[in-house]
């Protein structure tokens, strides 16, 4: 005779008074969720509201007509300012011809890539590391300069017009590189937080992140006396005799290498955190198996560890690229005349001095769209399984 | 202010080409009175001055204001860096009768600092609501146009009479005066001679040293837009007036001002920085005003070089800013009490004494100066250095947003 114990259990019908609870509990979880989507509202959703209104001439931010006409708004759509910005010609140099071709075919097929390499299809999942590759190879090509021979060739540029165009394409080649630095500094220090230091990472967790303790300025201010023509490291060479007194290395200090330094600087310690935890996930016995088949560190870190970390390798890279793109700070303090940065005319835009919101807000709608779709490729990638493939 | 366009401002007639004739023409004659030589001139060009001063109709036209009934409060000072009361980097002297007198608890002075005109006219045009603002004569009128400043009330500024009529017709505007004209002086290169030489440029200060690549990276200038195309135009032009620019100019100037990047360090926005680049030796040759110039000449570690303030064979710029009132102040009597402790001779000599600048305040300012080396070094005695075409002052631009879009442009290149 079965017992009750082994017969079996009928599913579970939910009574109206735990409905009730779980509806009570949505209810709390949104109330936990509430703060945040105030926050969100008020501070994200609601300037970008206005600023896609503005950028496409909907609605005025002046109170007064006198006031909208300082700030240059104008009564109609905006599309000479979106024509400013976007409508510029790509000149690729080719073997014995210069083609010229719209910016809007190059973004074209850059947007394609990016979907191609996000849509978890198989191309996605066997080529999706060199989609993006490419993608943001196209994204930087204007700024690309390659050894030919004894000269250097320019693969690609914009046509004279293109001012803001080429200020964001620079901005996007120096954010590139510094994040791509900032990421290969912190991927050995955050291997070292969680392979090497045992019960003290902690501890050194917050020695990595003690620079945070001091203001951003403060810190910025502190590269410039280390980099200055008198610095520590122009002294400093002087003093062995590698560099003449009457001739310091000038590069260091406000140029794009200026503001390449201190953004990588500042971010480092903040991108060790994802990089860090993807580390934590990884199963120690996969690396302890590995090397008991007789794999080398190195052959485990790129095996094992590399595929596993994916992830928190290209949210780092996001979380310094992103920022970097539209930075105003670093290159107004350290950048001088070579180091302007996209941020820096967009801001001018609107408060230094060029009485064009409307343009302002046609920027900052570019910059948004290019982070979003940045943001949303990458977000895909890494659910399509293609992170593996990097 | 000439006869044939004193009626004009008055009768609200005046184009703003008019406008600007004027106010460049105010610019000469301002400094024929307003600096007007010895002690003795100088007090002709006062009497002088206090003869054509404001005239009663314009007074008649401005605000009336009670401090008295005014709510208490902070008062809020939107003015350039070491304008403010601070007793070590700041200007006590300039507010201490206002803070001494009987609203300075009531409604003490708040500062916030402003870093150029377009910034801080586009600041407060998007909203931000400074009691008082300093910015410079020649954004008065955008200023007024878009409704962010209101008429003085001279009543509560006594000694606004001692500013001459030729400084501060280019802030009245149609027949109501706007500002206290406050600040006045140069703007131009301060360079050690020891290492810059002009012989590539023709052997005279030029501007086009800017141009010299001798100096690749080791010279600065303001991050001003219209700064920037003013250069680029007497570099092209020579000594004409920079205020007056047609497109083709503007678009020459810019070019200019593409090929002056290159040997730039920087585009500076703060003069405490780029005097410290110049000091410690990151710059040989940078834009300053005479109290950035000062200060480098006579920093410990330039005891031994030869700093000279530039003037160029294209003249110089120069510049008078003031204080305006904002429209949306809720206490514009006492404001215009912190105005008038501003406007006093003693606050005018001070910013000689202390910023080596010149005062649109002239009643008996000459004698008040305590350091006389500083009259003879900034030519505050020499009226002829003060007009064209050894100076150029700012004036109101009718096409100010073609020169402030090519600044930005040459900027952003």
């Amino acid at each position: 005779m079965a017992t009750a114990a082994q017969e079996p259990k009928a599913p579970l019908k939910r009574s109206r008074r735990e409905t009730r609870n779980d509806g009570g509990s949505a209810l709390s979880t949104y109330g936990l969720l509430a703060p945040m989507l105030i926050v969100l509202g008020l501070f994200f959703l609601a300037p970008l509201y206005y600023i896609l209104l503005f950028s496409i001439a909907l609605r005025r931010f002046s109170p007064t007509e006198a006031l909208a006409a300082l700030n240059g708004e104008l009564n109609g759509f905006t599309t000479e300012l979106w024509s400013k910005l976007v409508g510029v010609d790509v000149i690729v140099k080719l073997p014995g011809i210069d083609l010229t071709v719209p910016t809007m075919v190059v973004a074209l097929i850059f947007i394609v890539l990016l979907l191609l390499a996000v849509s978890g299809g198989r191309i996605s999942k066997d080529r999706g590391g060199w989609i993006v590759g490419i993608a943001f190879l196209l994204l930087l090509a204007p700024f690309l300069t390659l050894p030919a021979g004894n000269n250097l060739l320019r693969i690609m540029s914009l046509s004279s017009e293109g001012d803001s165009l080429r200020l964001f394409f620079k901005s996007v080649s120096m954010a590139m590189t510094s994040s791509v630095i900032a990421v290969i500094i912190a991927i050995p220090v955050a291997y070292f937080l969680a392979f090497c230091v045992g019960k003290s990472k902690y501890t050194w967790m917050l020695i990595v992140i003690a620079p945070f303790l001091t203001s951003y300025l403060l810190r910025v201010f502190a590269w410039k006396v280390i980099l200055g023509d008198q610095g520590l490291i122009n002294s400093g060479l002087m003093a062995v005799g590698l560099v003449d007194e009457a001739a310091p290395l000038t590069f260091l200090i406000y140029s794009q290498f200026t503001v390449i330094v201190v953004l990588t600087y500042a971010w480092v310690p903040f991108i060790c955190l994802p990089i860090f935890l993807s580390f934590e996930t990884i199963d120690r016995r996969l690396l302890e198996a590995a090397m008991d088949l007789g794999a080398t560190r190195w052959q485990a870190f790129r095996k094992i560890s590399l595929p596993i970390i994916a992830p928190g390798i290209v949210a780092a890279f996001l979380f310094v690229f992103i920022p970097s793109i539209g930075e105003y700070i670093t290159p107004t303090l350290v950048g001088g005349t070579q180091g302007t940065m996209y941020g820096q005319s967009l801001a001018s835009q609107f408060v230094g001095g060029a009485f064009n919101w409307q343009y302002g807000s046609v920027m900052a709608l570019f910059l948004l769209g290019v982070v979003l779709l940045l943001t949303f490729a990458t977000s895909r990638f890494l659910r399509s399984g293609a992170g593996g493939n990097l | 202010m000439s006869e044939e366009m004193e009626p004009k401002l008055l009768n609200n007639t005046m184009s703003r080409k008019g406008f600007v004739a004027m106010t460049g023409a105010a610019g000469l004659a301002a400094f024929l009175a307003a600096c007007g030589g010895s002690s003795d001139s100088s007090s002709d060009s006062v009497n002088e001055a206090q003869a054509d001063g404001v005239t009663a109709e314009e007074a008649a036209a401005g605000g009336s204001f009670d401090p008295a009934t005014e709510p208490d409060g902070p008062i809020e000072v939107f003015t350039w860096a070491g304008y403010d009361n601070s007793p070590e980097e700041g200007a006590p002297w300039m507010w201490s009768e206002y803070e001494d007198g009987p609203y300075g608890t009531k409604s003490p002075l708040k500062w916030t600092f402003l870093e150029d005109d377009g910034q801080a006219l586009s600041k407060v045009a998007s909203g931000y609501s400074p009691d008082i603002s300093h910015p410079c004569i020649a954004y008065t009128v955008q200023w007024k146009e878009a409704g962010l400043i209101q008429p003085l009330d001279l009543k509560l500024l006594p000694d606004f009479d001692g500013v001459p009529t030729a400084i501060s017709a280019g802030a009245v505007i149609d027949g109501v005066p706007y500002m206290v004209p406050f600040d006045v002086g140069f703007s131009c290169l301060t360079y050690d001679a020891d290492v810059v030489n002009f012989d590539n440029v023709g052997g005279k200060e030029s501007w086009e040293i800017l141009l010299d690549d001798t100096y690749k990276g080791k010279m600065s200038i303001f991050s001003d837009d219209v700064a920037i195309i003013k250069i680029g135009q007497l570099i092209n032009e020579g000594a004409v007036d920079p205020n007056v620019m047609t497109t083709e100019q503007i678009a020459a100037a810019k070019e200019t001002a593409l090929k002056i990047k290159p040997n730039l360090r920087n585009y500076w926005t703060s003069q405490t920085d780029t005097v410290n680049d110049f000091v410690n030796g990151n710059l040989v040759a940078t834009y300053t005003w005479p109290d950035g110039y000062w200060k480098i000449k006579n920093h410990p570690k330039m005891k031994d070089r030869n700093i000279k303030y530039m003037q160029p064979i294209q003249g110089r710029l120069a510049w008078v800013c003031g204080m305006v009132l904002s429209s949306a102040t809720k206490q514009p009597g006492r404001a215009s009490l912190a105005m008038a402790a501003a406007n006093t001779p003693s606050a005018g000599a001070g910013l000689t004494d202390y910023f080596q600048y010149a005062s649109a305040q002239q009643k008996g300012v000459m004698e008040l100066i305590q350091n006389k080396e500083l009259i003879a070094a900034f030519d505050i005695d020499k009226p002829e250095a003060w007009e064209p075409p050894n100076a150029w002052f700012e004036a109101p631009l009718p096409n100010y947003r073609e020169y402030i879009t090519a600044g930005q442009e040459v900027k952003a290149a």
